[in-house]
């Protein structure tokens, strides 16, 4: 055998080899899609983007779609390793705008491929455009899921408790049970979360005799995944200053912050620190789907386990802080790695994900699509999971009162930053008796730390 | 008298070692709302429950006049709350003074048995298991060869260098995980291995330093004299190594088997990164953390799996135990 | 360990080259191991502490000199973590020494009944998968549920510690978690009890030696091999220690930054900053004190570890 009939031989023998090993489709490109760096790693979840994967696979014979599924806990490892060793995975999400954050420079800017494939941006909502806009970076992601927050709360309980629902429109008063009529603000909230807050001998925590060492009913919880976010239903704000350098808390968040604290602490109407890691107060991560939580702020993304807490839900408003009403939001959409080895191929894939799935994956997330005019159809399908008849309404209000800029946004040395809040957050939500003042002050310094390193 | 206290004393260690598989154990037959019920007994409990037009409603112990009877929870209240009594539910609605919560639920006894059967199902447990089982057998196999050969030449061989290898395989010990992760990807992810199980099971067939130094203070007790009558009779080192002191050196293989075996079978890192890619050959340890994460909502299955990956490792360590604890040599006392 | 008479071998230098060459051969599995998987990895991550290599590369790869040093001799974070993890140390290594020493002295003891069972029972949690293992512990401290808490009550303490959330009490909890997982100490223990010779005993019998004479005077020297193995063990794991206080709160370092260890403070700088040429420069820092401390021990193991058998 000649040297060149043996090349011959290698150069086709080895293609074979490697398809029969690898995959089934001979010459196809190999896309990973990897998974979940924020959302998407629900039990509900992982078959519906298992079922996506395929049709993508059934109907793309060139293309040969991987589904890489990490979970949360793990995935920021994983995926860290994989890109540094030159093995990276090209299409990336659900992510959230803090999961892109958190990956600095990593993401394609899709501005050229959106122009050679006539991408019809045009179709969003300019500001849901302008999220994932990022100054030189370019343009990072197209719209996708969006997740306005609501007021959750469990008819039952405010029905036992002789107190009528929260207004689901907003601008509404809130009716106390003497007839007079409130503004629906957080002091509002934080009367009625206390008479919803009852110990086992059935006080409530505004009865004297009020036993909080053994409280069986919470009134109210935040979404406590991050303290901007607690800020955030308060007033729009960051913890950077417009020069982009200096450390800030702002006003509203630092309030809010107070009031969760007390809410701990002094009212009793959130979970302590513990409560809420133990899995008998807490044994799904969001103590209202145990239906002994009253109320609860939260974006439609819990969705997805709500039918946990009963089938005597519903979503209200989110209340008022000084007359001014904001409701934190969410966004999620798929990125392309920018070292992804084949982007017009991982782009084929994007717009599988964004376009030609997305009515599957937009209702197993409980994401709001982007189109405004496919909100009504989605919440038609989201319907079908509950018996009872839920006020999709205030979801869709929520977005005219959207934190601008929104709590996620970037902060120099993010992950830095970002794990000095958690450790804050742990410390507050865990440690009755602290001057909160003084920690709020501790925590600007501290950011200020952070920010001035990464300057350098 | 003595051996009655002594024995005690350790029942009593024991029990408090193993309590938390105990409340793992109590966990993993309980659903969701078994756990959270306020008031529940440590047993899986449901509260009774009667229905009365169409709809199920609690039923509790409620003194009525000095004595204790079970109503059904209808209304509830703040501070009167209105119930029937299952057995007349024909005779209305009574309205009870006091606050229900003070009250005890009627308890039914009320295991999840279920529980491991749907953590079989989700987990997709036969393939998880098969996948365990080939890496931890084929990685001691591996494990067991090369340490056996490395241990053989650092206890029976005369070579220049020696105490500086010793010590540099020692030194491996030391080494913090993180210095050669990146670069050690990269040269799996080079020669195309990511993905399969070539990176957990080379480097298995290449030693370790725990297992070749425990070898090797077992193959230290071994008397020479075999070795010796063996070589006058012109057998070779390979020869004396298989036929004269394996034979002699089983307790100290078993026992690097079995730690080698239980290592591999917890495995969590190395199948994780290197495996990411390929769903279908991750093993259990790393199926049971992804489980962990995707049903973070149900503890009680969480448990359950947990539970149902212990069995094969304890029964391992149970059949050969007895051989173990021989097989370990780290003082040098010749026997 | 001569495995030849050493006469035979000065007559005969070509038989001793044959020696040499056969343990070559032997060892040469482990040789290609260590050259593949450890100094070429070492290497290249030592060329990385001279880099400015991160995950997004926005900037080219380039030689940055000392600077990763001269970063690390100012990162308050880096060395108030390695005080942190030296602090654990000093609780953690003695009761992971005495713990599984005396749970096997007990197994040991010549008046326990059902000795069989009380191994495997004492084993047990060792199988019990990691992140598993640290998720029922969590559940077991937990403040408001956990069972340890729970039995604090009930013998009478009104307020128990909020285990895993106060800075004074965290380190008893974690060394708690980490006492689960000595099945192996226990069984290495016991290896080492069961090889002392009875003779020594009967021996201390007849000379009227009591429980604590024995154990000071016969166990406790003819121990000290296994003590010094577990030792270094030991040392090497708490160095390394990260992955508890990872699972348990994210690495936040909570409370207070009290958890904030030195390999958890690396993990995160390699992977949650994504600065890996800083992080790989912390991890040669935590291999030269590894290799530093344990030569130190190495050295003063002459005076009190005691080879009955070595030669």
């Amino acid at each position: 055998m000649n040297s060149r009939r043996l090349v011959a031989l290698v150069l086709v023998a080895v293609p074979l080899i490697v398809s029969a090993c690898g995959g089934l489709k001979i010459g196809a490109t190999e896309i990973r899609w990897f998974c979940c760096l924020g959302g998407g790693d629900a039990e509900e979840q992982v078959p519906v983007e298992k079922a996506v994967v395929e049709r993508f696979n059934a109907s793309h014979p060139d293309i040969n779609l991987k589904f890489e599924f990490q979970p949360y806990d793990s995935a920021f490892d994983i995926f860290a390793t994989e890109v540094r060793s030159g093995n990276p995975p090209d299409v990336v999400g659900p992510l959230g705008i803090g999961g892109g954050n958190a990956f600095p420079g990593l993401w394609l800017d899709l501005t050229d491929l959106i122009a050679a494939h006539d991408y019809d941006l045009t179709q969003f909502p300019a500001n849901a455009v302008d999220v994932y806009q990022a100054g030189d970076e370019g343009q990072l992601g197209i719209p996708f899921a969006i997740y306005p927050s609501a007021l959750f709360y469990k008819k039952s309980l405010f029905d036992e408790a002789g107190l009528n629902e929260p207004p689901h429109k907003y601008g509404d008063p809130y009716v106390m049970p003497d007839g007079s009529s409130v503004e629906w603000n957080y002091d509002t909230v934080r009367q009625i979360a206390m008479l919803l807050t009852v110990d086992k001998n059935g006080k409530d925590a505004t009865q004297a005799g009020f036993d909080p060492e053994n409280i069986v009913q919470w009134g109210f919880e935040p979404q406590r995944d991050d303290l901007r976010q607690v800020g955030a239903d308060w007033g729009a704000g960051s913890l950077v200053g417009a020069d982009g350098k200096t450390a800030q808390i702002p006003d509203a968040w630092a309030a809010s912050w107070h009031w969760f604290y007390d809410g701990i602490w002094k009212d009793h109407f959130s979970m302590t620190g513990p409560q809420f890691e133990s899995d008998d107060f807490n044994p799904s991560d969001y103590p209202f789907f145990t239906g002994n939580v009253a109320m609860s702020e939260n974006y439609l993304w819990s969705t997805y386990g709500v039918a946990d807490s009963g089938d005597d839900w519903n979503l209200a408003a989110i209340p008022s802080y000084n007359g001014k009403t904001t409701a934190a939001f969410n966004a999620d959409t798929f990125r392309i790695t920018k070292a992804s080895k084949n982007h017009e191929a991982a782009w084929t894939v994007l717009t599988y994900l964004l376009d030609d799935a997305r009515a599957d994956l937009l209702t197993t997330y409980g994401g709001m699509p982007a189109r405004a005019g496919e909100q009504a159809a989605f919440f038609d399908t989201l319907s079908e999971g509950f018996t009872q008849k839920i006020d999709w309404q205030v979801a869709i209000d929520g977005i005219q009162y959207a934190d601008i800029p929104n709590f996620e946004g970037p902060m120099p040395d993010y992950n830095k930053a970002f794990d000095k809040l958690n450790e804050f957050a742990t410390k507050w939500e865990a440690t009755p008796g602290l001057n909160l003042d003084q920690e709020i002050a501790d925590l600007r310094d501290a950011l200020q730390v952070i920010f001035d390193q990464a300057q350098q | 008298m003595r051996s009655f206290i002594i024995t005690f004393f350790a029942i009593a260690i024991v029990a408090a070692f193993l309590s938390p598989l105990v409340r793992a154990a109590t966990m993993s037959v309980k659903n969701s709302g078994q756990i959270s019920q306020t008031k529940a007994p440590l047993y899986p409990a449901d509260p009774e429950t009667f229905i009365y037009h169409g709809h199920a409603y609690d039923v509790y112990n409620v003194p009525v006049d000095g004595a204790t009877r079970e109503l059904a929870l209808v209304t509830k209240g703040r501070t009167e709350s209105e119930f029937v009594d299952p057995a007349h539910p024909d005779a209305g609605l009574i309205t009870w003074e006091g606050s229900w919560r003070t009250l005890e639920p009627v308890w039914v006894f009320a295991p999840q048995w279920g529980n491991f059967l749907e953590v079989w199902d989700l987990i997709n447990y036969p393939r998880l298991l098969f996948n365990t089982i080939a890496l931890a057998t084929i990685g001691t196999i591996g494990t067991l060869l090369s340490c056996t050969l490395v241990a053989y030449a650092f206890a029976r061989f005369r070579f220049p260098a020696k105490g500086f290898l010793f010590t540099l395989l020692i030194a491996t010990i030391f080494l913090p995980a993180a210095v050669t992760l990146i670069p050690t990807y990269t040269i799996f992810y080079k020669l195309g291995w990511i993905g399969t199980w070539l990176p957990l099971l080379v480097p298995a067939f290449l030693a370790n330093a725990y297992d070749v130094f425990l070898l090797r203070q077992y193959l230290l007790t071994i008397p020479h004299d075999l070795d010796e009558a063996a070589q006058i009779d012109g057998a070779g080192p390979f020869r004396i190594l298989v036929s004269v002191v394996l034979p002699q050196a089983w307790p100290g293989i078993i026992a690097v088997g079995v730690f080698s075996f239980v290592y591999s079978w917890n495995d969590y890192f190395s199948p994780l990164i290197y495996l990411s890619t390929a769903p279908d050959l991750q093993p259990i340890s790393v199926g049971l953390a992804a489980f962990h994460s995707i049903h973070y909502r149900s503890p009680a299955l969480i448990q359950a799996g947990t539970l149902m990956t212990l069995v094969i490792p304890v029964l391992i360590f149970i059949v050969f135990q007895r051989f173990f604890t021989r097989g370990i040599v780290i003082s040098g006392v010749e026997k | 360990m001569s495995a030849l008479p050493s006469i035979r071998r000065l007559r005969q230098p070509s038989l001793a080259r044959r020696e040499a060459l056969w343990g070559y051969v032997f060892l040469s599995p482990w040789i290609v191991g260590f050259l593949a998987l450890t100094l070429i990895p070492m290497a290249a991550t030592l060329v990385f502490t001279f880099t400015n290599i991160d995950l997004a590369q926005n900037e080219p790869v380039r030689f940055v000199g000392l600077d990763n040093y001269a970063r690390l001799l100012a990162d308050g974070d880096a060395w108030r973590s390695l005080l942190v993890t030296f602090k654990y140390a000093a609780l953690s290594l003695p009761v992971g020494l005495i713990i599984p020493f005396g749970i096997a002295l007990l197994i040991n003891s010549r008046y326990i009944r059902g000795r069989a069972a009380f191994r495997v029972l004492f084993f047990l949690p060792y199988v019990v998968p990691f992140v598993a293992g640290v998720l029922i512990w969590e559940g077991m401290l937990n403040a408001e549920s956990g069972w340890v808490n729970g039995f604090l009550h009930f013998i009478g303490i009104a307020h128990p510690p909020n285990w895993l959330n106060e800075p004074g009490v965290v380190y008893p909890a974690l060394v708690t978690i980490g006492i689960w997982g000595i099945g192996a100490g226990i069984i290495i223990n016991l290896a080492g009890l069961q090889g002392i010779p009875t003779e020594l005993y009967d021996a201390a019998n007849i000379d009227g030696a009591g429980w604590w004479k024995t154990l000071r005077h016969i166990t406790l020297p003819l121990m000290s091999p296994v003590i010094f193995y577990t030792l270094i063990l030991g040392m090497v794991e708490v160095l390394q220690y990260f992955l508890v206080p990872l699972v348990i709160n994210n690495g936040t370092g909570d409370p207070g930054g009290s958890t904030l260890f030195f390999n958890l403070y690396l993990y995160k700088v390699f992977f949650t900053y994504q600065d890996m040429s800083y992080g790989a420069t912390l991890a040669w820092l935590l291999f030269a004190i590894t290799l530093a401390i344990s030569l130190l021990l190495f050295w003063s193991a002459r005076r009190w570890v005691y080879y009955a058998g070595e030669r």
